[in-house]
């Protein structure tokens, strides 16, 4: 097989993958509508506990969001660089990209450590019960993307920047790009609409 | 980006530099705005909960175009079409979950929320039934909070009176019925926020003694009397 | 300590009851009796690198059809089962189950037709035929495909494993009706595993439907734009943009429920705030949707079939591929149709009952499609087209009894009666499994290079017919006279009884029909040198009869150019087919997917019965399985031009080899007699210790 072919072979094969990890990211899309569909039904229902805005602290919300915004910019910055190669500036853009994520993830568990605390579970109430899950998978998807970066970065230093790294990036990039739009719904919805 | 490039390298779909810091800058001002729109409590109510969610939007847009570059693609772009698809259905599922429980929680409630909506709407009969609604309302009466006390602390009144709390203090006290943390409802009125130069009135349509106090300062409380007509 | 090791597991869990029992030994047997077989021919091997590591979709497919059938015997019996309850159930008598067995039996009956039959077969087609209708060689992504394939076994697992572990199956209806599926009403282990066995299965198919989706989209033949498609791959596109949008919704509710369950929060309880309506609003949202995702690539084979034994072209394409959209958008605006009894207002109600019945509109459509292409063709009634008409007389029953069901003040009378049990049987039966019925038939010459047996087809055709009619008219008729859905005892007074034994008696002329079913695919299996075909048996029109039967593993030696709709059909006429060989680029086979499917069943073990350490090992297994395999960057292999043209040319000798091809001559085929005396004479020859060797002759 000529080599053209088989270039032309790699690249219908990234295509598709990228479509692929595509249409996985609007059926996680779809998972976070149902958490969203349940909370908008069920916040209300604060029986036996406090409502939203006794709980919940728009300073530290905002917070969070500009962590997560800023890395989801200096993921596109590393993604620039994949393209043109330079490993360098893959390894730093992609690092403070894993350490804001990583600052995110904090502030989120201290924030459930302290409403915990509180007596505020997820047992209480469906508030409660709505408001967790929702944050919890988020939250999740954050560790996930984390794990990913780590391992991403690993094989990188390992093996160098080639093709298949590049397209790992790119999906990478993309799911951490989702996480910030899911997250600018979780923000808005969730902590700001508790002020309203 | 030009077009030409597009055959099979994926090089044109990908943004510049240039491109994400647009896109950056934009979500910050898509963030800021509601922030201080509800910090600052400039609009309230369902107007500045549209506005947010409006901004919501506008920002995954912008981080749509700017960031994931959707729509730049080769044509056909799937990529657009099952987007835009996968939206109207997570469209479908919150906003039919909201229609449908809502509507569901309109026709069978529990029966404080149906006293709340008889009081509201004001309907006096259902099917010839009396609902307990009053048609009119006689005297007024008024309970003052000041400095975090009560006056008067007991308050005698009529069936189908009124009876309005007013807060003279700069924090927010949230009037509910029964003992603290076993609240109970009144004409279907569960929790009365009342802010200074915000009054809440209810119409006194059930007889008996009752117990009032400020959820979030319990030791604020006093009682009222109705008694029929 | 215990309960660290163990969790929440006992000796009370393992079996004690009949029913476990005998299910767990046969369970036991029926493993002994395979392992026993690959032991003594020696295949395990060739059995762990020729299909279970195979990502070749074909396989898969065969592995999809043989997991389908069991579970189509499986959830049969059960069928039978109740049948046999209610016949007997009344007045004084209560039958052979109890309330709380009866309704075990219920729920499993239900997801087993529905998740592991009807889901089954249709993945087991899509994978087998749709890369041949679109002239691919693979899939997109074939570890994504065997990975899908192992979750839904591991799905057959969880679903089977109570016989084992816990001895209680959910007891709360197929959609486990909340709060009654809850941790206040059902303690037990049953709805824990109704929760993951549907939990992997669902997210296998999400798997499976994001892969279809990319193959389809992205892999067709050169030439074949989107409107030359065969009916059958557009029908599947439908299908799988369907499942990608509907199986999301159905795992995280699912997590919900179980939360609701494990952890104790208040999504759906009646306490803290929880909101029962809003599971069955969630669930329904799959739910519906669900059955559409298994119909309509039915619509899409039933399209074939017509055209292929009308010998036309199916009447008016375009209007069959927006019919198809049309089902397929409506099917999701219409799941509160299936609770209109809650309690919403009537404009809510007035707006599903209305798009519900619109619904019959771009069915309605298909189906004159389906009549005008018959109309003046030169039919062939054999087999295929036989289970298409049965389709066409048992679907519209379904068809006309949905549209009553549809209308709010009907619904309230039949809601949750038999009447609605015997329309979406009517509907279920009658489309789907008529459907894959109809396509086994159809492509089981592409399948195995030779034909079924005519004969015992129609026989087994026949018995479907009137047992179905038999079993379901009384139930329509029940359910008018009030009878409800899941009864297990009824009094002597309402007069139901004889109804119920005629369903029984239905139930057993079924039974029958299966019964001839597995004879006709012995008898081929005996007769299949005679029955031997060529690659394109029916004169058909679309790629996949190009293909050689069975194709090889590459499906195709030189990628067909698709020029026109019929791309087979045209490719025929022009008598032009010179061979050029080239390299072809395969994946290579890999176990990740039974490995991760391990993990996953494990995982789900544990889950269902509170094993910290095994949730936490087997989920370390998935993330480390997965990392593994997706940094492997070598996972393809290339087959060069030389090889290819070697490997055809050995198979176009055995060919010329083998016996002539004789057709159309069906009624040699062996009738039912015949092979009993085959049999007979095959045990005999057993006793005698001769017959193993001319069995392999």
């Amino acid at each position: 097989m000529s080599h053209e072919r088989l270039e032309h072979h790699e690249a219908e094969a990234t295509d598709r993958a990228m479509f692929g990890f595509w249409l996985y990211l609007m059926t996680d899309l779809l998972m976070f509508a149902i958490l969203f569909g349940v909370y908008a039904v069920l916040h209300g229902n604060a029986i036996g506990g406090e409502e939203g805005r006794h709980l919940f602290s728009l300073p530290l919300a905002l917070t969070e969001t500009l962590l997560l915004l800023t890395s989801s910019f200096t993921c596109g910055l590393g993604m620039i660089a994949a393209r043109l190669g330079k490993k360098k500036q893959v390894l730093t853009w992609f690092g403070v990209t894993f350490v804001l994520g990583l600052a995110f993830l904090l502030l989120e568990i201290d924030e459930f450590v302290k409403l915990i605390d509180e007596g505020q579970t997820p047992q209480l109430n469906a508030f409660m019960s709505s408001f967790f899950t929702l944050l919890g998978t988020h939250g999740l998807h954050i560790t996930i993307g984390l794990l990913w970066i780590a391992a991403t970065l690993g094989y990188i230093m390992k093996r160098g920047l080639n093709h298949h790294m590049v397209r790992k990036l790119a999906m990478l990039s993309l799911f951490w790009h989702f996480l910030d739009i899911v997250w600018i719904f979780i923000f808005t919805i969730v902590y700001m609409g508790a002020f309203v | 980006m030009n077009k030409k490039q597009s055959h099979h390298g994926p090089q044109n779909e990908h943004g510049t530099v240039q491109s994400y810091v647009i896109g950056f800058v934009l979500s910050l001002i898509c963030t800021f705005i509601p922030y201080y729109l509800v910090v600052e409590k400039i609009v309230t109510g369902n107007t500045l909960l549209a506005t947010i969610v409006v901004f919501g939007f506008v920002q995954m847009l912008i981080q749509i175009v700017f960031f994931l570059h959707l729509g730049r693609g080769p044509k056909p772009n799937w990529n657009l079409f099952f987007f835009g698809s996968t939206f109207t259905i997570v469209l479908a599922v919150v906003g039919g979950s909201i229609f449908i429980i809502h509507n569901l929680n309109y026709h069978m409630t529990p029966s404080d929320k149906i006293k709340k909506l008889l009081n509201d709407e004001n309907i006096q009969q259902i099917g010839g039934a009396d609902t307990g609604v009053c048609g009119q309302t006689y005297e007024s009466h008024i309970v003052t909070i000041k400095d975090g006390i009560v006056e008067p602390l007991q308050t005698e009144a009529k069936r189908c009176d009124t009876l309005t709390f007013v807060n003279e203090d700069e924090v927010e006290r949230e009037i509910t019925f029964g003992e603290h943390e076993d609240h109970e409802a009144y004409a279907g009125e569960i929790e009365l926020p009342v802010t200074r130069g915000r009054n809440k009135t209810i119409t006194l349509s059930e007889e008996g003694l009752y117990r009032f106090h400020d959820h979030l300062d319990p030791d604020i409380s006093g009682y009222f009397t109705v008694q029929s007509k | 300590m215990k309960e660290l090791l163990i969790g929440k597991l006992t000796w009370e869990s393992l079996p004690h009851q009949w029913w476990t029992i005998a299910g767990s030994l046969s369970f036991i047997f029926l493993g002994l009796i395979v392992a026993g077989i690959l032991t003594y021919t020696k295949r395990w091997k060739w059995l762990w690198n020729e299909w279970l590591t195979s990502v070749d979709p074909k396989k898969i497919g065969i592995m999809y059809f043989i997991a389908g059938g069991g579970m189509l015997l499986r959830g049969g019996l059960d069928a039978v089962m109740l049948w046999l309850q209610q016949a007997l159930s009344s007045g004084d008598s209560h039958g052979y189950l109890n309330a709380q067995h009866f309704q075990e039996i219920f729920t499993a009956h239900g997801n087993i037709m529905v998740f592991f039959v009807a889901m089954a077969f249709i993945f087991g087609l899509i994978n087998y035929i749709v890369p041949l209708q679109i002239g691919a060689r693979d899939l997109a992504s074939p570890l994504m495909n065997t990975l899908g394939f192992w979750l839904f076994v591991g799905g057959i697992v969880m679903v089977n494993m109570f016989f084992f572990f816990g001895g209680e199956y959910a007891a709360t209806g197929w959609l486990a009706v909340q709060p009654l599926a809850g941790a206040e009403f059902s303690p037990g282990a049953g709805v824990d595993y109704w929760v993951w066995s549907l939990m992997i299965s669902g997210i296998g198919t999400t798997l499976g439907a994001i892969n279809f989706i990319m193959t389809i989209l992205k892999m067709r033949a050169p030439g074949m734009t989107l409107m030359k498609m065969p009916l059958f791959t557009w029908g599947s596109l439908y299908s799988m943009v369907m499942a990608l949008t509907i199986f999301p919704l159905l795992s995280m509710t699912l997590f919900l429920v179980y939360f609701d369950r494990a952890l104790g929060t208040h999504f759906f309880t009646t306490m803290g705030g929880g909101d029962p309506m809003l599971y069955t609003n969630l669930i329904w949202m799959w739910g519906h949707p669900e059955v559409y995702v298994l119909v309509i690539p039915a619509y899409g084979l039933f399209s074939e079939v017509v055209s292929t034994f009308s010998r036309k072209p199916i009447a008016s394409y375009t209007s069959a591929v927006v019919g198809m959209f049309g089902v397929a958008s409506l099917a999701l605006s219409v799941w509160l149709h299936h609770f209109f009894t809650m309690g919403a207002g009537a404009n809510v109600n007035a707006f599903f009952g209305v798009m519900t019945t619109f619904v019959a509109i771009p069915t309605a459509v298909l189906v004159f499609n389906w009549i005008a292409t018959m109309y003046g063709g030169r039919i062939r009634f054999e087999t295929p087209m036989l289970w298409f008409l049965g389709f066409g007389f048992v679907f519209a029953l379904g068809g006309i009894s949905g549209v009553m069901l549809a209308v709010p003040p009907v619904d309230f009378q039949l809601h949750n009666s038999l009447f609605l049990v015997a329309h979406f049987h009517s509907t279920v039966i009658g489309g789907v499994l008529f459907g894959i019925f109809c396509a086994i038939s159809y492509w089981w010459p592409k399948f195995t290079g030779f034909r079924l047996n005519e004969r015992l087809g129609r026989y087994a055709f026949w018995a479907w017919i009137i047992g179905f009619n038999l079993s379901f008219i009384p139930m329509y008729i029940l359910g008018f006279m009030g009878a409800s859905r899941r009864l297990d005892h009824y009094d002597a007074e309402t007069g139901w009884q004889p109804l119920f034994i005629l369903m029984f008696i239905g139930g057993l002329v079924i039974m029958l029909g299966v019964a001839l079913q597995l004879a006709q695919i012995i008898a081929s299996f005996i007769e299949k040198k005679r029955l031997r075909t060529n690659n394109d048996p029916w004169d058909g029109r679309s790629l996949e009869w190009a293909a050689a039967s069975p194709p090889s593993f590459y499906n195709f030696t030189t990628i067909p150019h698709a020029a026109t709709r019929d791309a087979y059909w045209a490719i025929k006429k022009s008598h032009n087919r010179k061979t050029q060989y080239e390299d072809i680029h395969m994946p290579k086979s890999t176990g990740v997917g039974i490995y991760i499917s391990l993990f996953a069943t494990l995982a789900s073990f544990a889950f269902v019965w509170h094993i910290i350490w095994l949730i936490v090992v087997s989920i370390l297994g998935i993330i480390v399985t997965f990392i593994v395999r997706a940094f492997d960057e070598n996972t393809e292999y290339t087959i060069p031009a030389a090889k290819v043209k070697k490997m055809e040319e050995a198979r176009a000798k055995k060919e010329k080899a083998g016996p002539a091809i004789e057709n159309n001559d069906y009624d040699e085929d062996m009738g039912l007699w015949e092979l009993i005396k085959v049999i007979l004479g095959f045990i005999l020859g057993l006793l005698r210790n001769r017959g193993w060797r001319r069995w392999r002759a």
